[in-house]
């Protein structure tokens, strides 16, 4: 049975996994049922491309990280994903991959992005799962389980290590659209709701990576406010503002600043939301005026979205 | 044959109907439901999401309340009256009754299996003369809103795999919730709250079985449809408080820049999930405020308080989880699910059954009464029983 799997002239197998890795990158498999390849499956949106990749994979000896290089480095994946009204309007799916193609990050590598970005992500490989922050009563509310949350290093390590209890999976994944655990699943539709908003703007993990990337700003950004607030803004997205955001950004961070100045009980209370201790060498109001802006970036669309 | 071609012969009536969105089969067959529906099945206010062309006949019910009483209520003690069983009292519980393969391990090693009745006396209630044991006076009292169904069952014998499958119709996990497949057949009346609401209380009686979030998860339905599921503790719903020292001026200050850096963004990107993203945020900001608008019970008459009884006030008590599940369906909630924990009586049972009753009864019948007053009832609450 393995070796029918693998036997260089069953291409079935490799078919199927190149077509999860394309799926992986674009979003959509070269076959979109990438569950099905069956009679009830869609025909590959380019036929020739998938038999080449299936073929690759087997030549070069089932080597995964070849075969995402090569997918990485194609001038395909590499295209912009800006898109225009009339090509959105006759390929509103890409699957002519005209474009780029341009998906949100899933609610894992969401908060492993913002735990980086804060330098705060701990970043040793291995070892037992941890409990990071849960809304308090998770799993008393409804089991006879209680879950009792980890501290430090801990609370920061990739989504990869949070504990999982399948009859109460982590809420704040949940609402981005994780799978469950309970039955295997090839794919998962990507939407949106208000409750992503929600957890992006208020949860405790991203207000405390917000203070810690703005710790960053404020420290290793620069001497003047604009340089401060690009250098968080790169942090998010890889690129400087434009003329415009910058503009947008120090307006906002103006009216943060003298909110806080003028409110020292919240520029604290804000400052104490997460286990992390504070950098107390630097001035409460201006770290809080930061925090807020650090978490208006931290929300934009770009960061949370892979273009 | 070039297996290519091979493939395309296979296309078949289910492909042409079936698969994705922007296949024409779809499209046509939306039009077609569109076109020959009724004026009267258009869903009334404005349906947000939702299958085109549903609902394909004009609804009585615009909205559900489900109380699930979450462990298995003993019918022979609440609505199900057996005079016989007085006569049987400490007799075997005949084979034919009570066979080897619906008994469980908690069970199975047990030598005798002596009848027992009711501790309880029952009266008939309304014109329909309905029977109701003693424990539930003011269920009674509405005896005529209810329709009892005393023929429910399922193949399943244990608590997990039947709960699901009332649920999912299916006692194997996997399958979106009953709420889900509304949400999403249906769509939500309103935006500013979830479509789908489930709450949880715990028992007095014990803590008794657990429930799970399968029970109102969407599983391979798009997460949107997914229960909200309200917490029992602290805000009702995950983060929707601003984090302390984050005013709503700030909040509004930093959502106005947010918007003009997403619209930027819009403009050189022309992706429209940077609209749809838009459009979350402000949802979001008014989740924000119509959240504790719902939970705030001030604007409550005390007449109306003192009707659910003395936990209308206590969150995370079943009573005030039926006070919220008017004020969620006043407000254009959908599907409002209450799960009631601790009903699972094995000893004990003539003092839990009173605990559980008391927790209970006079909320869900002022539910009921409430919803009756206020002449918006659509259909009669499901009280199930299992």
């Amino acid at each position: 049975m393995a070796r029918w799997l693998v036997d260089p002239s069953n291409p079935l197998t490799s078919r199927v996994i190149v077509n999860r890795y394309w799926q992986q990158f674009f979003g959509i498999g070269l076959v979109k049922t990438s569950e099905n390849f069956g009679v009830q499956g869609e025909h590959p949106s380019h036929p020739q491309l998938l038999d080449w990749l299936a073929t690759e994979l087997v030549r070069t000896k089932w080597n995964v990280k070849a075969m995402h290089r090569l997918i990485v480095t194609s001038a395909t994946y590499r295209q912009s994903s800006a898109v225009s009204p009339s090509l959105l309007a006759r390929d509103p799916e890409n699957r002519l991959l005209a474009r780029g193609s341009r998906r949100r990050l899933s609610g894992s590598v969401i908060r492993d992005q913002v735990l980086a970005m804060s330098g705060l992500l701990a970043e040793h490989q291995g070892g037992p799962s941890v409990k990071p922050y849960m809304p308090p009563g998770l799993w008393r509310s409804i089991s006879n389980a209680k879950y009792v949350q980890d501290h430090g290093d801990k609370l920061y390590r990739r989504s990869l290590y949070t504990y999982w209890r399948r009859t109460v999976p982590p809420p704040t994944m949940m609402a981005f659209n994780a799978v469950e655990r309970e039955v295997c699943i090839v794919q998962k539709e990507q939407t949106n709701s208000p409750l992503q908003a929600l957890t992006m703007m208020n949860n405790i993990t991203f207000i405390e990576t917000s203070r810690l990337m703005a710790e960053r700003m404020l420290r290793e950004g620069g001497k003047s406010p604009e340089d401060k607030i690009a250098f968080g803004f790169r942090l998010s997205t890889s690129r400087f503002p434009t003329s415009d955001e910058s503009q947008i950004l120090r307006d906002v961070h103006r009216r943060f600043s003298q909110r806080y100045r003028n409110d020292a009980t919240a520029a604290n209370a804000l400052l104490g939301v997460g286990e992390f201790p504070r950098d107390s060498s630097l001035n409460a109001a201006e770290l809080a005026a930061m925090t807020m802006l650090a978490s208006t970036i931290l929300n934009l669309d770009e960061t949370i979205t892979k273009e | 044959m070039d297996p290519r071609a091979e493939h395309q012969l296979l296309i078949n009536r289910r492909h042409f109907f079936g698969r994705s969105s922007a296949g024409i089969g779809s499209l046509a067959l939306a039009s077609l439901l569109n076109d020959s529906r009724p004026a009267s099945a258009a869903p009334h206010r404005n349906g947000i999401g939702g299958m085109p062309g549903l609902p394909h006949f004009a609804p009585k019910a615009k909205r559900v309340i489900y109380l699930f009483q979450s462990g298995g209520p003993s019918q022979l003690d609440l609505f199900d009256y057996k005079p016989e069983l007085q006569k049987q009292f400490g007799k075997e519980v005949p084979k034919s009754v009570y066979p080897d393969d619906r008994k469980t391990t908690m069970t199975v090693g047990q030598k005798s299996f002596k009848t027992a009745s009711s501790l309880f006396r029952f009266t008939q209630h309304g014109q329909g003369g309905t029977y109701f044991s003693e424990l539930l006076p003011n269920l009674a009292g509405v005896a005529d809103d209810l329709c009892v169904i005393k023929s429910m069952h399922t193949d399943a014998i244990n608590h997990d795999p039947t709960i699901t499958f009332y649920q999912t119709g299916s006692t194997i996990p996997g399958r979106p919730s009953i709420g889900s497949w509304m949400t999403y057949g249906l769509g939500a009346e309103i935006a500013n709250l979830p479509g789908f609401v489930a709450m949880t209380s715990r028992g007095s009686a014990k803590n008794g079985q657990p429930l799970y979030d399968r029970l109102w998860g969407s599983r391979f339905l798009p997460a949107r449809y997914q229960g909200v599921k309200f917490r029992n503790q602290g805000n009702p719903v995950l983060d929707v408080y601003n984090p302390p020292g984050v005013d709503d001026g700030t909040r509004r200050a930093m959502l106005e820049s947010l918007s003009k850096l997403n619209r930027i963004k819009h403009k050189e990107f022309g992706d429209p999930a940077i609209q749809t993203r838009i459009t979350q945020y402000e949802l979001a900001y008014r989740m924000q405020s119509s959240v504790p608008e719902l939970t705030d019970l001030a604007s409550e008459p005390k007449h109306i308080l003192k009707m659910y009884g003395k936990d209308a006030q206590n969150p995370g008590r079943y009573a005030y989880n039926c006070l919220l599940a008017r004020r969620l369906a006043e407000r254009g909630v959908r599907f409002i699910q209450l799960f009631h924990m601790g009903w699972d009586q094995h000893g004990g049972l003539p003092q839990q059954i009173r605990a559980q009753c008391g927790d209970t009864d006079q909320p869900t019948a002022a539910l009921i009464q409430d919803l009756k007053q206020r002449g918006d009832a659509g259909r009669h609450p499901h009280y199930l029983e299992r």
